[in-house]
């Protein structure tokens, strides 16, 4: 099951840090502000003597209007990470706009982080593929990539790619992956007759005489499956083997 | 937590293919239509491709489902790799021909030509690249031959695509490239998929907005929304349980989107 706890609090960590390039941007903004603001005023040394204190103040008059300019809808975002009421700002409406003219230099993050699709790729082993004249589809003849199928069959979950699998193995005597296989296949598909064939002969060859049958035998009260029948017969008389 | 409201929307969602899930999306029909032209047309072998999720044995599935009504179809979903056991399937499920002597290539086609059906019979492969290239090379015979038309898909990486788009525009190839949907064709698989099952609340609930953000996350992929939203359903079925006053029924929360996209991989977090 989810665990929806673990899984909010994965979602705030990534919308803190998917705002933090704002957040730092609007910080560097600010701090600008504050150094540049007295450099203007000191070109203007002499008034700024006369009436230094008067200065100061307004000064410091500015400073705050600026800064409740821009921080204001900044911290706007940031109460609603403490609500839980949805986050409904998208984020390129997060910049207020009063906040125009550094918006450029804000570095625009990212937001969303797909990973591509591509990247789940079947390892590039297929030199056969480009040079070849005939039309081959396979990148290796004598030997499948089941490495990169299994690990499709992972991704997808497909039942099909799960007993394409399970039987590869079992025709090359590996029993204990097609049993592995079978049954993963059997469980995301459990009406597979192939599948638990597959499973019930490997649990045989792997020594496992007994539970295969009792395997079958529930299977076949349950599919009544023909297949399955002959193949409990065999085992039972012993000709399977 | 199975009655709710969600848990029907949530299992729609489940990565299954299945023809009589097949919805129609604009692209998608105009694709399939031109599909069923070309598998009329004598000759050619007619090759799916696109990337993953793409809805490639979706189509596959919805063709046999449609032209095993009027013709002999078969579909085989998983590869058999074995050139023997290959030809003796075809051999004995379109020809009714189950030889006991080894099987070779010149052997059905003799089956083939002693049997004739008013149109040539049809078989569909998923997953070809797992076939070998001898056993590929054998079955553009067949089709040569006129025994039997071909229709495959082809499971490819991005990068193996272009290879694969190269390699089958030969004359022999029809080629039908699947691509990702678009905004508006996710937002109208989702719609019918919803209403096709009666969810017309949930459906409801999908404004511009929502799905803007679902098809940024997903970039239109139909597997990638797949999973996207059986978790999103996932956690409204969690939340009808625990907080249902959180829930507005006039729109998707973006914050559960994201967290559904958290869970699944396709937001980084
Ligand atoms: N037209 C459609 N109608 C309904 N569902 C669709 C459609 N197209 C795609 N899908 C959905 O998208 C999912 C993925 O599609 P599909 O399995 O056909 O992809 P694919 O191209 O065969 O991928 P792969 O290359 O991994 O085999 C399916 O499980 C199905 O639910
Ligand atoms: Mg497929």
């Amino acid at each position: 099951m989810l665990d929806i706890h673990k899984l909010e609090r994965r979602w705030f960590k990534y919308k803190v840090k998917s705002y933090a390039p704002y957040i730092i941007g609007l910080f560097v903004f600010f701090l600008v502000l504050i150094v540049i603001t007295p450099k203007m005023k000191d070109s203007d040394k002499t008034e700024q003597i006369v009436s230094s204190e008067n200065q100061k103040s307004s000064d410091a008059k500015m400073a705050n209007k600026e800064s409740s300019n821009i921080l204001e809808p900044s911290m706007e975002f940031l109460q609603s990470f403490q609500t839980s009421t949805p986050l409904t700002v998208t984020p390129a409406a997060i910049i207020p706009k009063s906040v125009q003219s550094p918006r450029e230099s804000i570095p625009v993050p990212k937001v969303l982080n797909v990973p591509d699709s591509s990247t789940l790729k079947i390892p590039a082993s297929s030199p056969s593929l480009s040079s070849d004249k005939t039309i081959s589809l396979n990148r290796n003849d004598s030997k499948l990539d089941i490495d990169s199928i299994e690990r499709r069959f992972k991704e997808t979950s497909n039942s099909n790619l799960g007993l394409f699998i399970a039987r590869y193995h079992y025709d090359h005597g590996n029993y204990s992956d097609a049993y592995n296989f079978a049954l993963k296949t059997n469980s995301i598909n459990n009406k597979i007759d192939e599948s638990w064939i597959i499973f019930s002969k490997s649990l045989v060859k792997l020594g496992r005489v007994e539970q295969a049958k009792k395997t079958l035998q529930l299977y076949i009260s349950e599919s009544n499956s023909d297949a399955a029948r002959s193949l409990l017969e065999s085992i039972e008389q012993g000709t399977f083997k | 937590m199975e009655n709710s409201l969600f848990s029907k929307p949530r299992d729609l969602f489940l990565d299954v293919v299945n023809a009589k899930d097949y919805v129609q999306i604009d692209s998608v029909s105009h694709m399939y239509q031109s599909l069923k032209n070309s598998v009329q047309k004598p000759l050619k072998m007619i090759l799916l491709f696109g990337k993953p999720g793409t809805g490639k044995s979706m189509l596959l599935h919805k063709l046999h489902h449609d032209l095993s009504k009027h013709q002999k179809v078969l579909m085989f979903d998983i590869p058999i790799v074995d050139e023997d056991d290959f030809l003796r399937v075809l051999a004995q499920r379109i020809f009714g021909h189950s030889p006991r002597e080894v099987m070779t290539l010149t052997r059905f086609l003799e089956i083939a030509e002693a049997v004739s059906y008013p149109e040539v019979p049809i078989v569909l492969l998923d997953e070809a690249q797992l076939y070998s290239s001898s056993l590929m090379e054998k079955i553009r015979l067949i089709s040569d031959a006129r025994a039997i038309k071909f229709v495959i898909t082809l499971h490819k990486t991005d990068k193996e695509d272009v290879i694969a788009k190269e390699h089958f525009q030969t004359r022999i190839w029809e080629s039908i490239e699947l691509q990702n949907a678009t905004a508006e064709e996710l937002k109208v698989y989702i719609q019918k998929k919803l209403l096709k099952a009666n969810c017309f609340d949930v459906a409801n609930m999908f404004n511009d907005k929502n799905m803007k953000l679902i098809t940024a996350l997903t970039k239109g992929n139909y597997r990638e929304t797949n999973k996207l939203l059986f978790s999103l359903f996932t956690l409204y079925c969690w939340y009808e349980e625990n907080h249902s006053a959180l829930i507005k029924y006039n729109a998707l929360k973006s914050k559960w989107i994201e967290m559904a996209a958290i869970h699944t991989g396709l937001i980084r977090a």
